[in-house]
């Protein structure tokens, strides 16, 4: 039995209402006192899992509907939290409450906030994503207010700002009429320094007299705004500061280690619904891979061979969409010997096969790798394995998806999404050339790809348990399948968390004649390993008061 | 004064002749270490500044930074650069700056550049590095705009105007706020003084308006509707080519209307006046008739915008740590001296009269023989420091040291009242 060194679980105590009003007075909230109490590290996982949704609905949102802030993109967001289940951020999205129901909402929505804050603090590139998102939130929460609510919060809050009174109001009426619709009677304005409004004197959306801004209460987050940015950024140094203390935890550390590329959709381990023959393998690459695994597959056809992660990636993916290990020795055994002895692949390779099923090592049924995972993968030049989407170039993606029969609208519609970063929406516009349909999923996994191809093709019908549902890939089943989801989704978190993280370890293990391989993996960690305490022995110089506060966190562990 | 120092005519090979004569008997060094000293109302404000000389050659010395006046003043005349930079005010003595890697500015006026060949597309009186009065009507525009932009709605009131030697304008926003902005804070103000002229088709700078517009637009307009005429349509003759309807048209962003202007134009006469009537009247007459569209709705003020609006440099503005030429400095081709001139009478502005270096030695020198019978004496030498107030320059000193009483009696305010109390959360 493995026991964690520090045992610090302790019973769940609710924060008391009286807390709940001092650290979450509001369903717009700050976060800026870290919980004083215990949280159970059950409950600890289940609310970083939470938000973590969260975010990536955001993200999601925001690729999809790049106006933040628009009806579509509200509506997305609203839409997935009510099918994740997360009904009490909607909540809090719809403006201020004091029910019973609004504070148990917003512990959460507070907690949850804190606990994410240590998986996301560990480099500059989670605390940007992390930032980003958790500035999302709070802009839609805020968007929601009303004039009297912001007013509330401005007063809960302390911070000194008061509404402009009518006699300066009727000097500069027909300035202030420009910038709202309807009368500005019914509309509060502020007048501030011009430097706290940055955002709106760049796009010219206040009014500006003598370095006075004259701010509407709706345009006003852009204030708010700059003040939580400013405490989330603060905060997320002090728990940078805080980790090492952590990282004794085993538990804890892999609850938050692995959280960011985790995924969290539906689980592709087995696949129990289909026998794919490997006869048909040639014939689905064509259409149900997305191009990742389709490379993996041409590059082993036509060069008998594939490296390692290439042999990880498209080995796992085959396990994902029903090839029986029997057939998957097989196959790879039918082209591996096509340049090596019978005798060399059973030594070498078989055994990789064997253990993405679970048959050696650790014997974990291991997971498929996300589209997450994928794309953070960073292969040599020489490899095959990772996402297409982000490791081509501009010239190599146009020429290789027009010889694929791509039109030249989707072409260039892929070519430029690929180009700003959104691998997954290419792949998505790929998936719809290929397809000559809509999609209305995001791909998220090379799996869930391969699965809208079939049903879209009519070879797989849609089960409850998997996620489209309609031949027309007209997913509204969903509700239903994210319940029975959900009651599976508990048990299955635990043990994949600490699996992605556990996985790469046991392989690199595995791999160890391939050696270059694992020096240069030891070198990735020796350099996020410095870049980890570069930050912590940064000058914390402002940021001391809070460092007393956050301790405390501590102890609810 | 040697006698090939004499004529005339501006000859750039004699520069460095006119330089040693220019710093040490005319260049305003007092003035010029009691602006950036700003009374020493800030820790090493003036220590830590960089200053950065070119010299002949194009030989580039980075990183200078003087204790004081006379230092300041005994390096310019020792080393006499082509032309003097000021950079920003740093954490350390920019001289000091190999020991010392962690050298950052701490601030810096904020500044803007406007030149000319930004407007090369519309202005047809001169291209590229020459400039005329006509041209310098556009610079004037720019000037008038931005000034009461930054004085109305940012409340700064410490701005130098600055001719740049040659065929632009150079501001320098010396407010303790402006000195002390960050880089966001310095790029939402460029933004904000910036019409985003999308490139319309092939490059047009095409400016797009809403119905509800901005008050810092519609000031803008209210300046430039009323020069639009005497300075695109008589000055520049701007529709009076090809090239120019061309350009018109394509600020249009309708492929009908387009056409139709097109055979209007082609019976108009083909001169600016007559080019530009037809065109307003033809849109007049669609919103008689109802038949303007929304898109189409502002399309005269906006052709009007996109012709005069001022035009920045905005990457210079967004640095903190961009050199800029300094004021006084001599212009190295054009022998003509930097020179501060008054905003609200930037249109009186003669950038074709401006003092070159050679007539400004001549006039000291005429000057000077008018009162031979002033034996030499010690009280004469002390006098020198003066000798601008012989010149064609005295006018421009004026200016400057104007704007430097202010600066003086606001620093000096400063540093009697309590730091602002902003609400620190
Ligand atoms: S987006 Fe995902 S599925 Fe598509 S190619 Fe990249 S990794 Fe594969
Ligand atoms: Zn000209």
């Amino acid at each position: 039995m493995d026991f964690p060194k520090r045992s610090k679980i302790k019973p769940l105590k609710t924060p008391d209402e009286e807390s709940i009003d001092r650290f979450a007075p509001h369903n717009c909230m700050f976060y800026i006192v870290p919980p004083q109490n215990d949280v159970s590290l059950k409950d600890f996982e289940e609310l970083a899992i939470e938000r973590l949704k969260l975010l990536r609905i955001l993200e999601q949102a925001g690729l999809k509907y790049p106006k933040i802030l628009s009806d579509e993109w509200k509506e997305h967001i609203i839409n997935e939290l009510n099918l994740e289940g997360l009904k009490y951020f909607v909540r809090l999205i719809k403006g201020n409450g004091n029910t019973d129901q609004d504070k148990q909402s917003r512990r959460r929505d507070y907690l949850s906030h804190f606990i994410l804050r240590f998986a996301y603090c560990r480099s500059e590139e989670l605390r940007r994503w992390f930032m980003a998102r958790e500035m999302e939130l709070f802009r839609f929460k805020f968007s929601a207010l009303s004039s009297s609510e912001i007013k509330d919060f401005i007063e809960i809050y302390e911070m000194g700002y008061r509404p402009i009174n009518d006699e300066q109001k009727n000097e500069i009426r027909q300035e202030l009429q420009n910038m709202v619709t309807g009368s500005v009677d019914n509309v509060d304005f502020y007048k501030v320094n011009f430097l706290s409004v940055l955002d709106l004197v760049r796009q010219r959306k206040c009014f500006l007299k003598g370095g006075y801004a004259y701010v509407s209460s709706m345009d006003f987050s852009s204030i708010i705004g700059g003040h939580h940015q400013k405490f989330i950024e603060k905060g997320l140094m002090s728990h940078l500061k805080l980790l090492p203390e952590f990282e004794n935890d085993e538990r804890i550390v892999g609850i938050i280690k692995g959280l960011h590329t985790s995924y969290v959709g539906k689980d592709y381990t087995v696949n129990k619904e289909a026998d794919i023959p490997i006869e048909s393998l040639n014939q689905l690459s064509l259409k149900s891979y997305p191009l990742c695994m389709r490379m993996c597959h041409d590059s082993l056809r036509t060069t008998h061979h594939l490296k390692h992660g290439g042999r990880i990636q498209y080995g796992l993916f085959l396990k994902g969409i029903g090839v029986t290990l029997e057939d998957s020795l097989r196959f790879w055994r039918e082209e591996f010997t096509k340049n090596i002895e019978p005798d060399k692949f059973d030594k070498t390779y078989a055994y990789g096969i064997r253990y993405n099923y679970g048959k050696e090592g650790s014997r974990t049924n291991w997971s498929p790798y996300s589209c997450m995972k994928v794309i953070n993968t960073a292969p040599n030049p020489q490899d095959i394995h990772g996402c297409p989407f982000k490791l081509w170039d501009t010239i190599e993606l146009r020429s290789k998806l027009t010889t694929y029969g791509l039109n030249a609208m989707a072409v260039q519609d892929v070519v430029s999404y690929a180009s700003k970063g959104h691998f997954q929406l290419a792949c998505g516009r790929y998936f719809e050339a290929v397809h000559e349909t809509k999609l209305d999923e995001g791909i998220t996994h090379p799996n869930a790809y391969f699965e809208y191809s079939q049903i879209i093709m009519g070879n797989r019908l849609a089960k409850e348990k998997s996620t489209p549902t309609s031949q027309q890939s007209n997913f509204n089943n969903r509700k239903q399948v994210q319940m029975n989801k959900q009651q599976e989704f508990k048990r299955k978190m635990d043990a994949r968390i600490k699996e992605e993280h556990d996985f790469d370890e046991e392989l690199w293990k595995l791999s160890q004649h391939e050696e270059e391989l694992l020096t240069q993996w030891k070198a990735r960690q020796d350099a996020t390993q410095t870049e980890i305490s570069q930050i912590a022995s940064m000058d914390w110089n402002d940021d001391n008061e809070n460092v007393e506060d956050m301790s405390q966190i501590a102890n609810y562990l | 004064m040697p006698e090939a120092l004499n004529g005339e005519e501006y000859d750039a090979t004699q520069l460095p002749d006119y330089l040693r004569l220019y710093y040490k008997r005319l260049f305003p060094h007092k003035q010029f270490y009691r602006w950036l000293s700003y009374n020493l109302s800030e820790d090493g404000i003036f220590t830590h500044r960089e200053f950065s000389f070119t010299m002949q050659d194009d030989i580039y010395i980075r990183y200078l930074s003087f204790e004081n006046q006379s230092e300041m003043e005994k390096e310019i005349c020792a080393k006499i650069p082509h032309k003097i930079d000021i950079g920003a005010v740093f954490n350390i003595r920019p001289k000091n700056h190999r020991s010392n890697p962690n050298i950052k500015p701490m601030q810096r006026e904020l500044v803007f550049d406007i030149d000319l060949t930004d407007y090369d597309n519309v202005r047809t009186c001169c291209n590229e590095a020459n400039i005329c009065n006509k041209c310098w009507k556009f610079m004037a525009v720019a000037c008038k705009v931005i000034d009461i932009a930054l004085r109305d709605d940012f409340g700064f009131e410490h701005i130098l105007w600055v001719f740049s030697g040659r065929r632009g304008v150079h501001c320098w926003v010396c407010d303790k706020t402006a000195r002390h902005l960050d880089t966001k804070g310095r790029g939402a103000i460029a933004d904000y003084l910036q019409l985003s002229m999308s490139g319309g088709e092939n490059s047009v700078s095409k400016v797009t308006l809403f119905d509800k517009q901005h008050h810092s637009i519609r000031r803008a307009r209210s300046i430039i509707e009323p020069l639009f005429n005497e300075i695109i349509i008589d000055d520049q003759n701007a529709f009076g080519s090809a090239t120019g309807t061309e350009r018109l048209l394509k600020m249009v962003p309708d492929e009908n209307c387009r056409k139709e202007l097109q055979n209007l134009f082609s019976t108009t006469i083909a001169d600016s006046k007559s080019i530009w009537s037809t065109f307003v009247g033809y849109f007049e007459s669609m919103r008689v008739k109802s038949q303007l569209k929304p898109k189409l709705r502002h399309i005269i003020e906006e052709v009007q915008l996109a012709m005069l609006y001022p035009r920045l440099d905005i990457n210079v503005s967004k640095g903190t740590n961009h050199l800029l030429k300094a004021p006084f400095c001599v212009h190295p081709k054009t022998g003509k001296i930097c020179v501060p001139f008054n905003p609200n009478l930037a249109t009186k502005f003669d950038p074709t009269t401006v003092p070159k270096v050679n007539l400004l030695l001549n006039e000291i020198d005429t000057f000077d023989q008018k009162n031979t019978d002033a034996t030499e004496t010690p009280e004469d030498k002390a006098s020198r420091v003066k000798d601008f107030k012989k010149t064609s320059m005295f006018k421009s000193t004026v200016i400057f040291e104007e704007f430097i009483r202010k600066l003086e009696q606001s620093t000096k305010a400063q540093a009697i009242t309590v730091s602002d109390k902003r609400m620190e959360f």
